[in-house]
């Protein structure tokens, strides 16, 4: 009966396709379809563009792209770093309005990590990509050059343990010297992620600054509960 | 009791890393911009690590920390946008370049990014909600602070609108066919 029809509405038919409409009103729309062409056709409709939406994220552009696209910024937040140090009176507002040719998101979330000056920082690194190791340390290079009496962390986990073990680590003489000139910067690495290396035999020697906690991830809740800033690379 | 509860916050911590990759895929199906999505993925698990004592059900993790990335969504939108509320912002008309010269070049993938990209913020949100991460219209709600009404509207509206944009794609295989 055309009546019957017309009365699933949009509202219904979107819920049958998202499988959110109770046991009986399903059945009623199931019954429906077999004798209603047009019912069918739109819910055929409600289906594919599901699956177009579906279709369209299923790979996204990777964020590796988005590193790529940072990595010379960086070189910008470090020179804004120097630039303070050496006195030159330039805010991060400044630096901004000047900059005009920068991702805006990425300077305003720099400039606002940075403007902030959170006394504690908590790095946390879980990949051996080279360019994330580097962005690492030029963070906290960086950040040290402008707040010097902060306290920076750099946790490593997964992969990330790389960048402090003696055999894969090309930054071995960068860690030293930084941890050096800074008293208040730690290296920390998740002692899970050393006996996976080492169950999967793999020789795990950590540079003489590192230090071990028995999981990144507890470290990591702790140290928010009291109040860290923390950033993931 | 004490050491129990930290360690299922741990767990949920755990959880929380773990969902980077989705909190990134869905805040780029919002605002197709790569920086900004991992931006907003990277602000969402610092909150949600620094608020997880606030967390009441452990089993509606996911919806709690999408509610988080809606948060850093609106914040961001406010911040570009100045005082709106957020009846304006959920109608506010696309104003997105589109997702034109990204990495995949296949075409209806980019025609499909292109009309999402053109949807009112409120409806691009609901749709991707249910479509990328299949959350209940509950949880969407949830997520939104929004009524459960307003969530299916805005999904029948965002259908209604998608097809309507896209039907020069869907219409070109059934000509083919009938030939």
């Amino acid at each position: 009966m055309n009546d019957a029809r017309k009365n699933f509405s949009d509202e219904s038919l979107n819920a049958f396709v998202d499988n959110q409409l109770g046991a009986q009103e399903r059945e009623e729309i199931l019954a429906a379809i077999a004798e209603d062409a047009d019912l069918s056709r739109r819910l055929c409709a409600l289906r594919s563009t599901k699956e177009l939406v579906r279709h369209a994220y299923g790979q996204v552009p990777a964020v590796g792209s988005t590193r790529d696209r940072r990595l010379p910024l960086w070189s910008g937040a470090l020179a804004a770093g120097v630039a303070l140090v050496a006195g030159v009176l330039i805010g991060w507002q400044g630096h901004r309005a000047a900059d005009t040719s920068a991702s805006k998101s990425l300077l305003a979330w720099a400039g606002s990590f940075f403007a902030a000056q959170p006394t504690r920082v908590l790095l946390h690194l879980d990949s051996s990509q080279a360019e994330h190791m580097e962005e690492a340390l030029d963070m906290v290079e960086a950040y040290l050059a402008k707040a010097g009496h902060a306290r920076v962390e750099v946790v490593v986990n997964n992969s990330g343990l790389d960048l402090l073990r003696q055999e894969t680590t090309p930054h071995a003489a960068r860690i030293a010297a930084l941890a050096a000139r800074h008293e208040m910067l730690a290296f920390v690495a998740c002692g899970n992620a050393i006996a996976r290396y080492r169950s999967a035999g793999l020789d795990v020697t950590l540079v003489p600054e590192a230090k071990v906690e028995r999981t990144a991830i507890e470290h990591i809740v702790d140290r928010v509960r009291q109040g860290w800033t923390y950033l993931k690379i | 009791m004490q050491w129990l509860q930290s360690r299922v916050q741990r767990e949920l911590a755990g959880q929380i890393e773990a969902s980077r990759g989705r909190l990134y895929r869905l805040a780029f199906a919002w605002c197709h911009d790569t920086t900004l999505a991992d931006d907003l993925a990277q602000e969402t698990l610092s909150r949600g690590l620094a608020r997880l004592e606030q967390l009441r059900e452990p089993e509606r993790l996911m919806s709690w920390l999408f509610a988080i990335l809606n948060r850093c969504w609106i914040d961001h939108l406010r911040r570009r946008h100045e005082e709106v509320d957020d009846e304006v912002l959920a109608e506010m008309p696309s104003d997105l370049p589109g997702p034109e010269g990204y990495a995949e070049r296949q075409e209806a993938v980019i025609r499909v990014r292109t009309a999402i990209a053109a949807l009112p913020l409120g409806q691009r949100q609901v749709v991707t909600l249910v479509d990328l991460e299949e959350f209940s219209y509950a949880e969407v709600a949830d997520i939104m602070a929004i009524p459960i009404g307003t969530v299916m509207s805005r999904l029948c509206r965002a259908r209604e609108a998608l097809r309507g944009l896209l039907k020069p794609a869907a219409a070109e295989p059934r000509l083919r066919s009938v030939k």
